[in-house]
């Protein structure tokens, strides 16, 4: 027997009783439908998590905390070449946080901002580009961070005023003179003893300006400065960055960096990159390795919902059994007459198999296209239902509910196999009709 | 072309305890010639239906041995019948066994669709066998909307329509009147002659028994008479 023919019959048998078929469809459309959008929430977090991770620039880089070395103070010149030295290292970038907040005065305004030594002519490809001018070239240059100009404070004006009563910046108190070009005065301080303290000021121009941090919590106030700068400050203190501390003894200057992070030119590469650098005992950290494990819990998430959506399947495919069977005793009759003519068992299975899948294919057909209704709605109704409860915006590309066609396919495939299973038993009882029996009209 | 050797078939019936064991055919021998019309006479119950379905593959073979075309039928299972049975064997039943909700043209096609035949030439054959049945014009009919005479052309025409080498017939004027009755023998003689098809007729009225070339007597299960016209 063609499958067309095999097509044709099922279609006719169908029209038979449609009212019973669209219950059946309807009961697998919506089982189908409960799992694809109970799965596609775990998809849609899912995505919308790893797309905010793979955003931030620090996905591609690896932070390096320290060495696991009793000898080792911390991140030195010669372990900064050994980074670079290895493949698929793009630059590394490095700096070390002065131990002191340096007073810093510019044409009568004053502040004492974080202060940090780096790597100049790394800052661009580092990822920290310039809103204006140029990076510092000498040791007496320094540039700025985008929020710097907010901290200053006019001499003598009380701190309390620099904010309103809502928290916001007051504006009459806001530094308004240039930044590029000036000259400032940054006074550190050291100890001679126990308790008495001495004070030197560096005359410093700024050369540039950083640009606004990606994300609008971020503040950059920092003073950013050269570490021969950093280095001649250690020197004036005795100390390592400058840090308050009395020591009779002079104490070892060894220029340590506190912060090493080192950029892959790939996303791939990082997770190797990472695990290279750890082998050889350095502690180092990626946001990779820790999508690893987003995408680990997000596995076992989708996994445990569409097993449970898969129940409702199941429980629609009760319909599609009793559909089935009650079928196969009604047409009992015309497949004995089939059978006395000569149709084998092989293809009367296979015409109430065929049945029972195309109400299946009909189910998750339809079940699919209501979903993707189902998730649109939910992507866009959701959002604004909690920043109507809560006044909160959600985050932008937020996704509540996403259906990769991977889910379609496995919705697919398990609504398939559900209706199969459900549909064999009562295609086997279809071939064990007695020929004799049905010819008599006994069954 | 019909072999039937010391074929014996035996009913059960009641549970296990109660079981009582009614046989219906004993030792019956005989043998059908290609282009014959034989007809098996016999009063209602002495097991001519058993006999035809046992050859037919509708039930279970007890004892004895079946050839049919020089194969042996004896051992095949259900679905090598089913196939065997496709292309050879016709069947006309006294109560037509039509799909009611089929047309008459669906009806004859149905074997062709069984067979895997092509649907233009499936067309062609179904419509020829009908006209050659006498049913031109009655393609598009329901069975219920055809005479007695003309539903059972029609299942001649099924049985036809995949020229098979014998045609089986279960009382096949049980149901007629005596006009159509003779219409029908009438249509079953031309086939034979013109298509030499065998036939094995049963039947327990006279009229119907004087159209084959010859007759078995059946009798509480056993053939008791091979009289040659
Ligand atoms: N399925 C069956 N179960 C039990 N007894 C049966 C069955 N079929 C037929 N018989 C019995 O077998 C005997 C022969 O029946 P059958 O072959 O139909 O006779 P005929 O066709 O000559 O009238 C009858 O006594 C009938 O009651
Ligand atoms: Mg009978």
């Amino acid at each position: 027997m063609l499958f067309k023919d095999q097509l044709y019959f099922v279609r006719e048998n169908m029209k038979k009783n449609k009212m019973r078929i669209f219950m059946t469809v309807l009961a697998t459309a919506m089982g189908t439908a409960f799992l694809i959008v109970l799965a596609s929430v775990a998809f849609g977090l899912h995505d919308t998590l790893i797309k905010d991770v793979l955003e931030q620039e620090t996905v591609n880089q690896v932070q390096i905390y320290g060495k696991d070395d009793p000898n080792s103070q911390g991140i030195t010149d010669k372990d900064i070449d050994y980074f670079q030295s290895l493949e698929h290292v793009r630059a590394v970038r490095k700096q070390s946080y002065l131990r002191q907040s340096p007073l810093v005065s510019l044409n009568g305004y004053e502040t004492s901002p974080h202060t940090v030594a780096v790597d100049m002519g790394a800052l661009e490809t580092g990822g920290t580009p310039l809103e204006d001018g140029r990076y510092a070239t000498s040791s007496d240059e320094v540039v700025v961070g985008y929020h710097f100009y907010e901290q200053l404070l006019e001499k003598d004006t009380d701190p309390e005023d620099m904010y309103d009563e809502n928290g916001e910046r007051t504006e009459d108190t806001l530094y308004q003179g240039e930044l590029i070009g000036e000259t400032i005065d940054l006074t550190v301080s050291r100890l001679i003893d126990e308790t008495d303290t001495e004070e030197k000021t560096y005359q410093l121009t700024i050369v540039g300006v950083t640009a606004e941090p990606a994300n609008e919590w971020q503040q950059d106030q920092s003073l950013y400065t050269t570490f021969d700068f950093y280095q001649s400050i250690s020197e004036y203190t005795g100390t390592p960055g400058g840090e308050m501390y009395f020591q009779e003894e002079p104490m070892d200057l060894t220029f340590y960096y506190d912060e090493v992070t080192i950029q892959s030119n790939n996303l791939e590469n990082v997770q190797a990159l990472t695990d290279t650098i750890n082998d050889q005992g350095y502690y180092g950290y990626s946001v990779a390795s820790e999508l690893k494990q987003i995408n680990m819990l997000f596995t076992i998430a989708k996994a445990g919902l569409i097993f449970i959506g898969a129940i409702a399947v199941i429980i629609a495919s009760i319909g599609i059994f009793n559909t089935m069977t009650m079928a196969v005793t009604e047409r009992a009759p015309d497949i004995g007459i089939m059978k006395a003519i000569g149709a084998s068992p092989k293809t009367i299975k296979q015409i109430f198999l065929l049945e029972s899948s195309i109400i299946g294919i009909m189910g998750a057909t339809i079940g699919t296209l209501v979903s993707y209704l189902i998730s649109f709605l939910v992507n866009i109704g959701l959002p604004m239902i909690l920043e109507a409860t809560f006044e909160d915006q959600l985050p932008e590309g937020f996704q509540f509910s996403s259906i990769p066609w991977t889910l379609v396919l496995i919705a697919y495939v398990i609504c398939l196999l559900v209706t199969l299973i459900s549909g064999s038993r009562p295609a086997k009882k279809a071939t064990k009709i007695d020929v004799l029996s049905a010819l008599r009209r006994e069954l | 072309m019909i072999e039937v050797k010391q074929l014996s078939h035996q009913f059960e019936l009641g549970k296990k305890d109660k079981k009582t064991v009614i046989p219906v055919l004993q030792d019956v021998s005989f043998s059908v010639t290609k282009g014959e019309i034989v007809t098996l006479v016999g009063r209602s119950g002495s097991g001519k239906s058993t006999l035809l379905h046992l050859i037919g593959g509708f039930l279970p073979r007890q004892s004895g041995a079946i050839t049919i075309n020089g194969t042996d039928v004896s051992d095949f299972t259900e679905a090598q019948f089913a196939e065997f049975r496709l292309g050879t064997i016709g069947f006309i039943f006294q109560n037509f066994q039509l799909i009611q909700s089929m047309t008459a043209y669906q009806n004859v096609e149905l074997p062709l669709i069984l067979q895997g035949v092509s649907e233009t030439a499936r067309k062609i054959q179904a419509l020829e066998t009908l006209e050659k049945v006498g049913l031109k014009g009655f393609e598009h009919h329901y069975p219920s909307e055809l005479s007695g005479g003309q539903q059972q052309r029609v299942s001649v025409a099924r049985a036809l329509v995949l020229n098979p080498l014998i045609i089986l017939a279960d009382e096949p004027t049980g149901s007629l009147d005596s006009e159509t009755e003779e219409d029908l023998l009438h249509l079953i003689k031309e086939l034979n002659e013109s298509l030499d098809i065998t036939f094995l007729i049963i039947t327990h009225d006279e009229e119907v028994a004087k159209i084959g070339h010859r007759s078995l007597m059946m009798h509480d299960g056993a053939l008791i008479d091979q009289e040659v016209k």
